[in-house]
């Protein structure tokens, strides 16, 4: 096989016939969430799959904060992530919270908290729950939320199962204004044009 | 960019016999009030079925697309148009893993896939099968192939898949740089010596037949299912959407005071879309089966990158974490 390319060409490509590659080898997948501007709430943006939180993180970072302005990253396990039934129209996930449940005694943790405020958007994370379990910390904030606009789901993600960016890290987004080869406006042509027809009368 | 899912197979039976009618009666209801289907919504089986098919090969076409464009990066003249046509190419690759993770949250796995494209079992967009034989080819991919693919993006975004109407505005957004740039290559094509006006008229002679293929099959022999546009997964027939295209771009190729290598092309001012001569229905089906001048080419590449990269993924596999599919 001859390629117009000479890196193609010093690959020494096997010709052989077409075959299916090696048995599954997937890595896990991780949720991504991402802040444009500082104070704005984090939103769900897609996932990725990396071996571990460290590498999902760097996939993260290229993969959603490469292009858009980006202030901060979270990445978690997708399995870590806990995920309420969805409800439909005026009906609110936190019609199905019971009230006042109590503590159980155990050790006190902190949690994550996400609404999902409209069909077809992504989760927004709303702020951070401490409880000895799940169902009193949704009975705790339930009251707060109860009354407002419907929520559709709910994810709920232990914090010691997320990966922030930290402070430190906000020097990665630093360039990003700077490359504005990556923008439309850095190709404005009209003039070119103009004067190409000027030129052809 | 790129995709645009046309390369459809016909459907020989629906299988609704076998869906629950009430939930297909909730199902439709849905999708008429503009509302998007989610990955936990219940969905008749072909829906799922076509869906995976078409953001499937859109993905794929995204990776093989960026092929003969990123062939040109090291020759790329000069050093700004090498730094747009690297960020470029690393959008198209970009794009592509969105879009896997889209079709993933319908339950076909991203090494599925990835199998399916390099055995040669899924398609991707026929275009990417010819050659990028001088920096003027490249110049018409980046503007005007990537303008065929904006058509069907956009027309796409508005269908009724959340995770692939979402992964297409994402797409869209960093899309708008690509064809500016494109233009600008040609434009500066357009207006420099005459050596170079030979090259990109050459271009766009070489391409323009692949181009028109691009949309698809004529509707006069490819019968869009009215099921998959009633469901808002096919959001126009493949020849609306070349009729768009044509609209939005022959001008412009023409104001540079380029000819396109079709003597029956031209606005028919009774029915208000365009004439043009039928491309060769045969060459397309030839070459989305294996016998263009590129496939083998391209699917080798794809195959070296996947076994020579296979030690790296070997050293980082940690049993520690899971593939699930992605959630939204």
């Amino acid at each position: 096989m001859e390629s117009l390319d000479p890196r193609v060409n010093r690959l020494n490509l096997s010709t052989a016939e077409l075959t299916s590659k090696a048995p599954l080898d997937q890595l896990g997948t991780y949720e991504v969430f991402s802040q444009l501007r500082e104070g704005k709430p984090y939103f769900h943006v897609g996932p990725v799959h990396a071996p571990n939180k460290e590498m999902a993180f760097l996939f993260a970072k290229e993969q959603f904060s490469r292009r858009q302005t980006c202030t901060g990253l979270f990445v978690v396990e997708t399995r870590k992530i806990m995920v309420s039934p969805f409800t439909e129209g005026e009906d609110t996930v936190y019609n199905y919270i019971e009230d006042n449940v109590e503590g159980d005694g155990s050790e006190v943790k902190t949690y994550e908290l996400f609404h999902l405020k409209k069909r077809g958007k992504q989760h927004e994370h709303i702020g951070t729950i401490e409880c000895t379990h799940l169902e009193e910390g949704l009975s705790m904030v339930k009251p707060e939320f109860i009354n407002d606009k419907p929520v559709f789901n709910i994810w709920i993600i232990e914090t010691s199962d997320i990966e922030f960016s930290q402070e430190e890290d906000k020097i990665i987004w630093n360039t990003l204004p700077d490359k504005k080869f990556r923008e439309a406006l850095a190709y404005k042509a009209a003039d070119k044009i103009k004067e190409f027809k000027e030129r052809q009368l | 960019m790129y995709g645009g899912g046309n390369t459809f197979e016909h459907i020989k039976s629906n299988g609704l016999e076998n869906e629950d009618p009430e939930k297909l009666v909730e199902f439709e209801a849905r999708i008429q009030r503009g509302e998007k289907i989610e990955p936990n919504d219940w969905m008749p089986q072909l829906y799922r079925k076509q869906l995976i098919r078409m953001i499937e090969q859109h993905a794929h076409s995204e990776i093989v697309g960026a092929l003969p464009e990123g062939t040109w990066i090291t020759r790329a003249p000069g050093f700004k148009r090498k730094l747009a046509l690297m960020a470029k190419v690393q959008d198209e690759v970009g794009h592509a893993q969105l879009l896997y993770s889209a079709a993933e949250t319908l339950g076909k796995s991203r090494e599925q896939m990835i199998d399916d494209l390099i055995n040669g079992k899924s398609k991707y967009s026929n275009i990417f099968n010819y050659p990028a034989f001088t920096w003027a080819d490249s110049c018409f991919i980046s503007w005007l192939v990537d303008a065929g693919a904006i058509v069907n993006q956009l027309a796409n975004a508005r269908g009724s898949y959340g995770p692939y109407c979402r992964a297409l505005e994402r797409i869209c957004a960093e899309e708008s740089f690509h064809l500016k740039y494109g233009h600008h290559c040609v434009i500066h094509m357009a207006t420099g010596t005459e050596k170079q006006r030979e090259m990109m008229q050459a271009a766009i002679n070489r391409w323009w037949p692949p181009m028109m293929h691009f949309f698809g099959p004529s509707d006069k022999i490819s019968v869009h299912s009215e099921i998959l546009m009633r469901w808002k997964v096919k959001m126009g027939s493949n020849d609306d959407m070349r009729n768009q295209f044509l609209d939005m771009y022959v001008p412009k190729i023409q104001e540079l005071g380029f000819t396109i290598p079709d003597k029956n092309l031209k606005k028919n001012e009774e029915t208000g879309r365009w004439d043009y001569t039928e491309p060769d229905w045969e060459e397309f089906k030839r070459v989305i089966n294996g016998d263009g001048p590129c496939n083998k080419e391209r699917l080798a590449v794809r195959r070296t990158a996947e076994e020579r990269g296979r030690w790296v993924r070997k050293a980082l596999l940690t049993p520690k974490t899971e593939y699930v599919a992605p959630l939204a």
